[in-house]
Formats: C-alpha cells, sequence, structure tokens
C-alpha cells in the first residue's frame, strides 16, 4: 500500500521529540487545569504549538495522532473526531506561516480562526456520526436552542462555537505566551520560532 | 506531596490474552474497524445490518474473552450518550410529530425517538468493532507491525513514545498544582482571575517539557534514529497468506461499498 510521502523521515529527530511531547501535552493539560474550574480543556495546546513551532504538517499530525491514541487509551469515540483536532494543527501553522503568532491581539484573531474551522470540521462529524448529542455537558447548550426552535444543524453549529471558542483563543493566546518565553537554547533548535513571533 | 506513580503497565486498554483475536495481525483488525464504519456509513442502510454487526463483534467479542471489558466499557461511553440522546430527540427534534406519551405539557415523540435509537445503533457497530482491536491488541504489536510493513520508524516512535511519556507527565503535573497552590494561586477567585491563573499552571509544564524535549531528540540523534539504511525489529508480528487475502478482501469490499455510494 502506498506509504505517504510526507512522513518519509521528513521530520529532524528535534520535531520528532517536540511532536511526541505535544501529544502528551495535549492527553494532559486539561487535568492539570481542572482545578480552575473554567470551561476550558486546552487539549490542543501541544497541537497549536507543533503548528507555530514546526508547521502546518507536523501541526496536523500532532492533532491526528493525539485523537487516534486516545482512542487506545481511554474510548475508541475521541478517535472519530481525529480529523477535527488535525485541522486545528494545520490552521495554527498556516496562521503561524502568515504572521498571526506575532503579539497577543494577532493570537487572539488566530484562536478565532481556528475555532471557526474547528467548527466546519467538527459539525459534519457531531451531527452525521452522533446525531448532535456527544453525552458531554455541551449537550445542554443543544438542547436549548433546540426548544427555543432552531432545527438540528443550527443547534449543533452554536454549540460546537460556545463551547470551543473561549478554550480556543485562550489555547492560543498560552501558545503565544510560552513561545515567547522559550529559553533562547531551546528556540535556537526549533528554527521557525523567530520567524512566528518577531 | 505528590504521590508516587502508580507502575502503569497497563496505560492502555489492552487486556493480555491467547485468544485468535489478539493473534490476528493489527491491520486486519484496524481494517475491520474501517469497514464497519463504511457498511454503516456508505452501505446499505438499516436497523438490521446495525443489529447483524452488533450481534457479530459481540460474539467475536465472546470468542477472543474480552466480552465483559467490552460491556463495561460500552455501558460507561454510551449510558450518558444514550440518556441524552433519547431525551432531547424524544422531546425537541424538529420533525416531530406523532406523540408516544407525555408528562402535562411536555410531550415524547415517536419520530425523534426513532431517530435517537438509529444513531446509537450506528455508534454501538463502529465502537464494538474497534473495541475489538483496542482490547485484543498490545500496543507494541501495533507499532512493530507498522514499522515491518516498512512504515518509516518515525511513526512508530510517534505511536508509542507518548504512552511511555504520559506517566511521567502526570507526575510533573502533581507537582505543579501542588506547588502553585502553596504559593497561593487563586483558584477560587471570579472568572478572569480564574483565566489570569491558566498561565503559571501551563507555562511550567510546557516549557518543562520542552527542554526534555530537546534532551530526547539529542538522545535520538545518538542512536541513529534517522540513519538510513535497513533497521531490524525484536518483535515479530505473525502474518499468514490468509490472512494477507482477508486484508485485500476487506480493502476491495471498502473501495466497492464508497464506489457504490457514490453512484447511487
Amino acid at each position: 500500500m502506498a506509504r505517504p510521502e510526507i512522513l518519509k523521515s521528513k521530520f529532524s529527530s528535534v520535531t520528532l521529540a517536540l511532536i511526541a511531547f505535544a501529544i502528551v501535552l495535549n492527553m494532559a493539560t486539561g487535568q492539570l487545569v481542572s482545578l480552575l474550574k473554567l470551561p476550558i480543556f486546552l487539549d490542543s495546546i501541544g497541537t497549536i504549538l507543533v503548528g507555530i513551532l514546526a508547521g502546518p504538517i507536523a501541526g496536523g499530525l500532532t492533532g491526528l495522532l493525539t485523537n487516534l491514541l486516545w482512542g487506545l487509551i481511554s474510548s475508541p469515540v475521541a478517535a472519530a473526531f481525529a480529523p477535527v483536532a488535525m485541522v486545528i494543527g494545520v490552521i495554527a501553522g498556516l496562521c503561524a506561516r502568515y504572521g498571526l503568532f506575532k503579539t497577543c491581539w494577532l493570537a487572539i484573531i488566530s484562536g478565532l480562526i481556528i475555532t471557526v474551522f474547528n467548527a466546519i470540521v467538527a459539525v459534519p462529524i457531531r451531527l452525521y456520526m452522533f446525531g448532535g448529542i456527544t453525552g458531554s455537558g455541551a449537550d445542554f447548550i443543544t438542547a436549548y436552542t433546540l426548544a427555543l426552535g432552531k432545527d438540528l444543524f443550527g443547534s449543533v453549529v452554536i454549540t460546537v462555537f460556545t463551547s470551543n471558542l473561549l478554550d480556543k483563543v485562550a489555547t492560543a493566546l498560552l501558545a503565544w505566551s510560552i513561545v515567547k518565553a522559550l529559553p533562547e537554547r531551546t528556540a535556537n533548535r526549533l528554527s521557525r520560532v523567530k520567524s512566528a513571533t518577531t | 506531596m505528590p504521590q508516587p506513580e502508580k507502575q502503569s503497565g497497563n496505560a492502555t486498554l489492552f487486556i493480555a490474552g491467547k485468544s485468535w483475536l489478539h493473534r490476528l495481525h493489527p491491520f486486519n483488525k484496524l481494517l475491520y474497524i474501517l469497514l464497519t464504519g463504511v457498511i454503516i456509513y456508505a452501505g446499505p442502510k438499516g436497523w438490521p445490518v446495525e443489529v447483524f454487526l452488533i450481534t457479530l463483534n459481540g460474539i467475536m467479542a465472546l470468542t477472543g474473552g474480552v466480552f465483559t471489558a467490552a460491556w463495561r466499557l460500552l455501558w460507561r461511553s454510551l449510558l450518558p450518550l444514550t440518556l441524552f440522546m433519547i431525551t432531547i430527540h424524544g422531546f425537541l427534534h424538529a420533525d416531530n410529530r406523532i406523540i408516544l406519551f407525555s408528562f402535562g405539557r411536555l410531550h415524547f415523540y415517536q419520530e425523534g425517538f426513532v431517530f435517537a435509537i438509529n444513531v446509537l445503533l450506528q455508534l454501538n457497530a463502529v465502537l464494538t468493532a474497534s473495541l475489538l482491536f483496542v482490547f485484543c491488541t498490545h500496543p507494541a504489536d501495533l507499532i512493530s507491525a507498522i514499522s515491518q510493513a516498512g512504515w518509516p520508524p518515525s511513526l512508530a516512535y510517534l505511536l508509542s513514545s507518548p504512552l511511555l511519556l504520559l506517566p511521567l507527565m502526570h507526575t510533573r503535573i502533581r507537582t505543579i498544582q501542588a506547588a502553585q497552590r502553596s504559593r497561593g494561586l487563586d483558584s477560587e477567585g471570579n472568572f478572569f482571575k480564574r483565566f489570569l491563573a491558566l498561565f503559571p499552571l501551563v507555562t511550567p509544564l510546557v516549557l518543562g517539557a520542552l527542554v526534555e524535549m530537546e534532551q530526547r531528540s539529542i538522545a535520538l540523534e545518538i542512536r541513529g534514529f534517522n540513519a538510513p539504511g535497513p533497521t531490524t525489529s525484536w518483535r515479530t508480528i505473525a502474518d499468514s497468506t490468509g490472512q494477507q487475502a482477508a486484508r485485500w478482501t476487506m480493502f476491495f469490499l471498502i473501495i466497492l461499498l464508497i464506489i457504490g455510494r457514490i453512484f447511487r
């Protein structure tokens, strides 16, 4: 069977190690901030970081593999949303390439752009595979908008937007502040840091 | 004080066993998930197909000795979903016409109920197929199969390394939480204060991980990870012509079903 060309050892060992750590950050950071009781899960912090530091392809791969591994570790339901996670990484990488992570305000705009693309991919999956319901707290928003007389599509769009907006903007801001704070020694090994932030 | 990390040889859902499902080549099980998904979402519609697939998966789980585990996980992940799905669609689905029963002014409708049951059956079929893979495939087997099939070792590294790093990261998370609490991090204040508290919590975790990442990458380099030439593997995955034939059959079935869907 054909193998994707992009995987043929195009990544340096720094990028590989970076992706591996980013996958773990995606899985674990949510637990760290759970004590703040915010509607923020930060499950794409690593994906967005890799997008900024190593480009859209590496970012997309990080998101994809995170959700596939999640399927192995906790529940296969997570694997169904792997395309969503992949798109987040690709878009974050493209935002960084076009200079949208240079300042705090631009990072917020990147967060908004990521939310939009997140919705474009997540809404069809949620709608056709899950009938609009995923068994999480966000379902209350869907129920509320349905009760207001919206159709299922409209309700799911509103749900995905509102439940992701704060999370994605917060993640983009955190990623920006972290890239800014990178020690010089590490930054030098990741060639894209300078072009993404200055 | 942070708890010492438990020995987590069981980081994934894998259940040790010697059944035929465990011995099956990982790619066969993966393709079976794909095939199930394609049958459900692109193949013939209707509940008989879904019920047939769920029963088939149930029988396979029984013969593989993972039925109770699969049953438990299904309940855990589908129970909240079922409750939300049936109530929300039963009461609020846009096509609702025929009333099944009423609580005062609240009416529960047939159309929403049928829609919910249908979605749940479809999900159940795909989920049970993927559980067969998840419960009966050791992650190391999957990774060895990937490298034996000639895929780049970087992919195998990216799938295996996070599984080993995860317990380390959990230990570090508990340390950071304890440290930031003891220096008076405000985790009870208003929304904006809690939002700002994100930064002192997340930054040390990520920066620490990035510095460690650098060391790991040096370790990869000095072990010749990107070296050209053939590599050998300690673990070999049994494969047979029969299994290869089964793989190709499933592959062509998937292609046929997709083509059939496009031209319908």
